[in-house]
């Protein structure tokens, strides 16, 4: 079955009723894909695209809601430097105009451009159920495993809150210019009270923070020594593996390396 | 000398070229030595609307995956080996059989009687369906044929073949060692190739300096945009193929031998192709579609890869791992080189044995090397097999000898550029395998790549205290052509048709690089009918003369010059017939804008539909054919030296100048020159749109593409992580077209092919070089490499692992 529909209740009614068996369809740049690349066939679709306000980006009291179907082309125009710039090296142009920043998030790639720059400004993503409602997790909280999340299998991703008040850094390191798929990414955020995240892609299992470095910038500030320390504490903390794309110790070296860059770009600019 | 495409992105060709005649460098052969000069006044030269143009914009040419869709009675698909190297046990089809709407399922039991189950372009070594060892992953093992393309994917997935594992040869240490399992009944070397000239060991042992290195070079796909698709049927008495390749005349004889049929009965029609780079030059779907065709008379058969498919059953070019040592005095003067070359085969020769060859002729590429030593080995692994692509084992061979001098250059604390004009080749010289060239515009080439590349004011962005900024030049030469005494010859058919437009008949494959325009262009210009009343046949063994393969950088100057000569004989029969009309000796006439005019008496003026109407009246035949077929010699056995190896050379430049990250190893080229001596640019857009793709694939070979096999699995049948160029990663090529007329070519023309991809390669890598101060010895330089080269201690693969098989290690030619 393909079903599209209209209103909210609808699509968390079909969800919650049919669970897994339903896979809930956004931009489909991953699942399309998946099905034409392996012997994954979804029994049922649920199509969100035809809700209403489902592609909405929205300016709420000091934050950023982001609607489920927010194009990674929508969020290349917020002024949230990490997203944005995340978001315009997410595939090519055509990818950016249909992919989702829920299916960022449902896919959970450690890969997933969108979800390490989430990660660094400290979103928290909505996920509803049809009678249990809707509850807020961090992002932190969300991400359970390789392509592991909490969402469950009757809920809806509908949502993702975020401060504007930020300010971001995000570098990607790739083979090439565009289409890019990351061999490490990193987005960093500091909230104006001076909390510090660091979020890295590629280098673990999942999304990950480097909280043992994040303790050490803000305990020290963006010292020199202390953006060393959190660097050689980051090449520690990450477990990044061998494979096709590149080498375990080149992605470690990586991380040290963009640690250094962008707390210094943090420390530098006043906006973002 | 001309800049054809300055300050136009990248692939976009410009909306408007200019028709001037380029201008000329300064003749470097004086004038009265050579043989004969020609100024075009019609067509040729100037930058023609392509024939196929049109068509192709809308969207209404038809490509094999367009007649695909289009009339397919039944659908096939092929089983490909899941295993690296085994043997067969047991190929169970039950399943597939019980699938719905599955026929059949054939394997090589099923072959028709009389048919070899071979294909090979040099040697016949490949089984078209496997017969007891599969010795890659992607070997065809059985084939599905089904009402519906489903059942056939369905059908295809549920054949079950049991097989018995053995020892995988991930690679040339495997293949070599001792306790190797034979791949091949002769062993695990393919053959191989040796130069000897003048005795290099004794010229290094006096040489000021020496310098030694070791390249890796990485397998390439050929990424064409248009997968392998096609459709075959037999009425009974012939077996039509509507199938892409690039020699149709070939294709036909392969299919013909492994089916065991008569040549007469096999029609190869090649519909509209998308790119070919040397990857269509094995047989593809052709062997494949015939056999299911056989099976099922009547009944339009289609097939068509994915592109995994199309990645994991294709051969590629080969991985090569060349010592390289040198030897000069301390001013610079190249006194020896002595190389060794392993070449990874894959599982079959493909044609391989004939990039072997090139590898060898080319090793010191327009370099004066007096002593030369060079070992070529091809050794057969459990890889993906590996032949032809653009640049054919001169590639390689560029990256080596273009890296040589940056390295010597170093070490001799020299200026790169003064290296390079002290040792390149003059007019006269020999290259590497004695030859010697007439006209040799390495030189010229170089000067122009570096007057362009200093035109400019430096506008160069400011950089950050991470980045550094370098450029690099590469300076190639590369013969065209068969070569090395191989038949090769172009034939060609210029007639006018009944309603008086000229048609051209050529063998040869259009697969995009303009060889229709060359040919209409030619016989246009020879007859002095407009452009525009030229229509061209191509490529369908059922109309058209063998023409010999599109590849070798070979059609403009060999079927360019059967055209001609076809042309001019017909340019004779035209003139006869104005001559008889008007009342005046032919040779007082000429053809051109469409009219025979009087060469002394401007008021005899007769229109060539009017002389076709008159001839066809007179019983002219209107009609003529022209052979081009030069001889080349072949290489000595022993020495490699040959008096003419290959029919001309080509010449050509390129600069590089790119910026390196040097914390994360990531590169950025910034700037590109490319730089090629055509003789003469029958359609300089096309030119230049050559030399802009061959550039591009260049800069992905240095910087992204790769192949990534491990112990036989191919991590990467994919452009997820088959990375090639973007608009984003390839800056404005700016081109100089240098102009020196070939003596032999068709208006002075050589040719352009391969060359561009060739010179690229290696001047990215330089400029990699100059900015971060350590050469490149690995290719692709991706962001990891480029790290590795600034912190070897680092590499994921330590350097010293790759240098296990030392140079010497020659088992063959002792």
């Amino acid at each position: 079955m393909f079903f599209q529909p209209r209103h909210v209740d609808e699509a968390l009614e079909i969800r919650g009723r049919m669970g897994s068996d339903v896979t809930p369809l956004g931009g489909g740049t991953d699942i399309v894909v998946t099905i034409n690349k392996t012997s994954m066939r979804p029994k049922h679709f649920l199509d969100l695209t035809h809700l209403p306000d489902y592609t909405h980006v929205v300016r709420d009291n000091g934050n950023w809601v982001l609607s489920a179907g927010a194009t990674f082309s929508q969020l290349g125009k917020l002024p949230m430097k990490a997203l944005a710039a995340a978001a315009m090296t997410v595939g090519g142009a055509a990818i950016r105009n249909t992919g989702t920043i829920a299916g960022n998030l449902g896919t959970a790639s450690p890969a997933g451009d969108g979800c390490v720059a989430l990660m660094a400004i400290d979103a928290e993503v909505e996920l509803t159920h049809a009678t249990r409602g809707r509850r807020t997790i961090p992002i932190h909280e969300y991400f359970t495993g390789f392509r592991r999340t909490a969402l469950l299998a009757d809920e809806l991703i509908t949502g993702v809150r975020l401060r504007t008040d930020w300010r971001t850094a995000w570098y990607k390191i790739g083979k090439r210019g565009s289409i890019n798929i990351s061999l490490v990414c990193a987005a960093f955020g500091m909230s104006p009270e001076g909390g510090v995240r660091m979020a890295y892609g590629c280098v673990a299992p999942i999304v990950m923070r480097t909280r043992l470095a994040e303790e050490i910038i803000e305990k020290d500030g963006l010292t020199d020594a202390a953006i060393e320390a959190a660097a050689q504490s980051v090449m520690k903390e990450v477990a990044p593996i061998d494979d096709h794309r590149a080498s375990a110790n080149y992605r470690r070296a990586m991380c040290g390396v963009l640690a250094r860059r962008l707390l210094r770009e943090l420390r530098i600019k006043n906006t973002g | 000398m001309r800049n054809a495409e300055d300050g136009i992105r990248t692939p976009a060709l410009p909306a408007k070229r200019t028709a001037t005649a380029p201008v000329r460098t300064k003749p470097l052969i004086d004038p009265s030595t050579t043989p004969y000069k020609e100024s075009p006044k019609g067509p040729v030269g100037r930058s023609e609307k392509r024939i196929d143009g049109t068509e192709k914009v809308l969207g209404t040419a038809l490509y094999g995956a367009d007649l695909f869709y289009n009339r397919a009675d039944y659908f096939a698909q092929v089983v490909r080996s899941e295993k690296a190297h085994a043997r067969i046990v047991k190929i169970d089809t039950a399943d597939a059989l019980r699938v719905p709407g599955v026929l059949a399922v054939y394997t090589a039991k099923d072959m028709p009687p009389g048919a070899t189950n071979r294909q090979g372009l040099i040697h016949r070594d490949h089984p078209v369906l496997a017969e007891d060892k599969v010795l890659y992953r992607g070997d065809a093992v059985a084939i599905v044929v089904a009402q519906t393309e489903r059942a056939v994917v369905r059908g295809r997935d549920a054949v079950r073949v049991e097989y018995e594992d053995l020892p995988v040869v991930a690679d040339f240490d495997d293949a070599l060692a001792e306790d190797a399992p034979k791949l091949h009944p002769d062993g695990n070397i393919m053959g191989g190739k040796r130069i000897r000239k003048g005795d290099a060991d004794a010229a290094l042992a006096e040489s000021d300096v020496i310098v030694s290195e070791t390249f890796v070079t990485q397998t390439v796909d050929h990424a064409f945009l248009d997968i392998e698709a096609g459709i075959g049927q037999w009425d009974g008495h012939l077996l039509t193929l509507h199938v892409s390749g690039q020699w149709a005349h070939e294709e036909r004889r392969l299919t013909a031998l492994a089916l065991g049929l008569p040549m007469e009965a096999v029609r190869i029609i090649t519909p509209a192709t998308g790119g070919a780079f040397g990857g269509r030059e094995d047989l593809s779907i052709q062997v494949y579609l015939g056999l299911v065709a056989l099976k099922h008379p009547g009944k339009t058969i289609a097939m068509r890869y994915s592109r995994e498919e199309s990645m994991r059953a294709r051969h590629k070019r080969h991985a090569m791992r060349i010592h390289y040592t040198v030897g000069a005095k301390k001013d610079g003067t190249l006194t020896a080189a002595k190389i060794t070359v392993y070449s990874d085969e894959g599982a079959y020769a493909s044609t391989g044995p004939a990039v072997l060859r090139k590898a060898a002729s080319h090793s010191t590429g327009p370099l004066r090397v007096p002593n030369v030593y060079v070992d070529v080995y091809g050794v057969f692994t459990n890889n993906n097999p590996t032949g032809a692509m653009r640049g054919f084992g001169a590639c390689q061979m560029a990256i080596a000898y273009c890296g040589m001098m940056d390295r010597l250059a170093e070490r001799l604390g020299m200026d790169r550029v003064e290296l390079w004009r002290k040792n390149l080749i003059r007019s006269g010289d020999e290259v590497t395998t004695g030859q010697r060239i007439p006209i040799a515009t390495a030189i010229e080439c170089m000067d122009a790549a570096l007057k362009q590349f200093r035109s400019k004011k430096k506008d160069d962005r400011p950089l950050a205290p991470h980045e550094k900024r370098g450029w690099g030049m590469s300076v190639i030469c590369f013969g065209l052509g068969y070569g090395d005494g191989f038949p090769d010859a172009s034939r060609a058919i210029v007639k006018f048709n009944a309603a008086g437009r000229l048609e051209v008949y050529t063998g040869g494959v259009e697969y995009g690089q303009g060889l229709l325009n060359m040919a209409g262009q030619i016989a246009a210009e020879e007859l002095g009918v407009p452009f525009s009343q030229v229509d061209v046949i191509w490529a369908d063994t059922g109309r058209t003369l063998e023409s010999g393969s599109s590849s070798a950088t070979r059609q403009t100057y060999f079927t360019g010059n059967a055209v001609k000569i076809a042309a001019s004989e017909l340019r004779e029969q035209v003139l006869d017939i104005a001559g008889k009309l008007l009342g005046v000796h032919p040779h007082e006439l000429d053809l051109h804008d469409g009219k025979a005019v009087g060469r002394y008496n401007a008021k005899l003026v007769v229109p060539i539909d009017k002389l076709v109407e008159e001839g066809r009246r007179r019983k002219y035949s209107l009609e003529a054919t022209g052979i081009f077929k030069p001889r080349t010699v072949c290489e000595n056995y022993d020495t490699g030296q040959s008096p003419r190896s290959f029919i001309t050379y080509l010449f050509a430049s390129h600069i590089a100048q790119v910026v390196v990250d040097i914390e994360t190893g990531e590169v950025r080229v910034e700037r590109f020159i490319a730089c090629h001596d055509v003789g003469k640019a029958i359609n300089p857009q096309s030119v230049a749109g050559q030399m802009i793709g061959g550039a591009t694939q260049g800069i992905g070979m240095a910087l992204m593409e790769e192949v990534i096999m491990d112990d036989g699995v191919m991590r990467n049948p994919n452009f997820t992580d088959y990375i090639l160029p973007t608009f984003r990663d390839v800056p404005t090529i700016e081109t100089v077209i240098v102009e020196n007329d070939d003596p032999g070519g068709p208006y002075g023309a050589r040719g352009i092919g391969e060359p561009p991809l060739i010179a690229a390669t290696p001047a990215v890598l330089s400029a990699i070089g100059n900015a971060i101060g350590v050469c490149p010895h690995t290719t692709p330089c991706n962001p990891q490499r480029v790290w590795e080269l600034l912190h070897p201690e680092e590499a994921q693969v330590p350097y010293a692992a790759r240098l296990s098989l030392a140079p010497g290690h020659a088992m063959m030619f002792k």
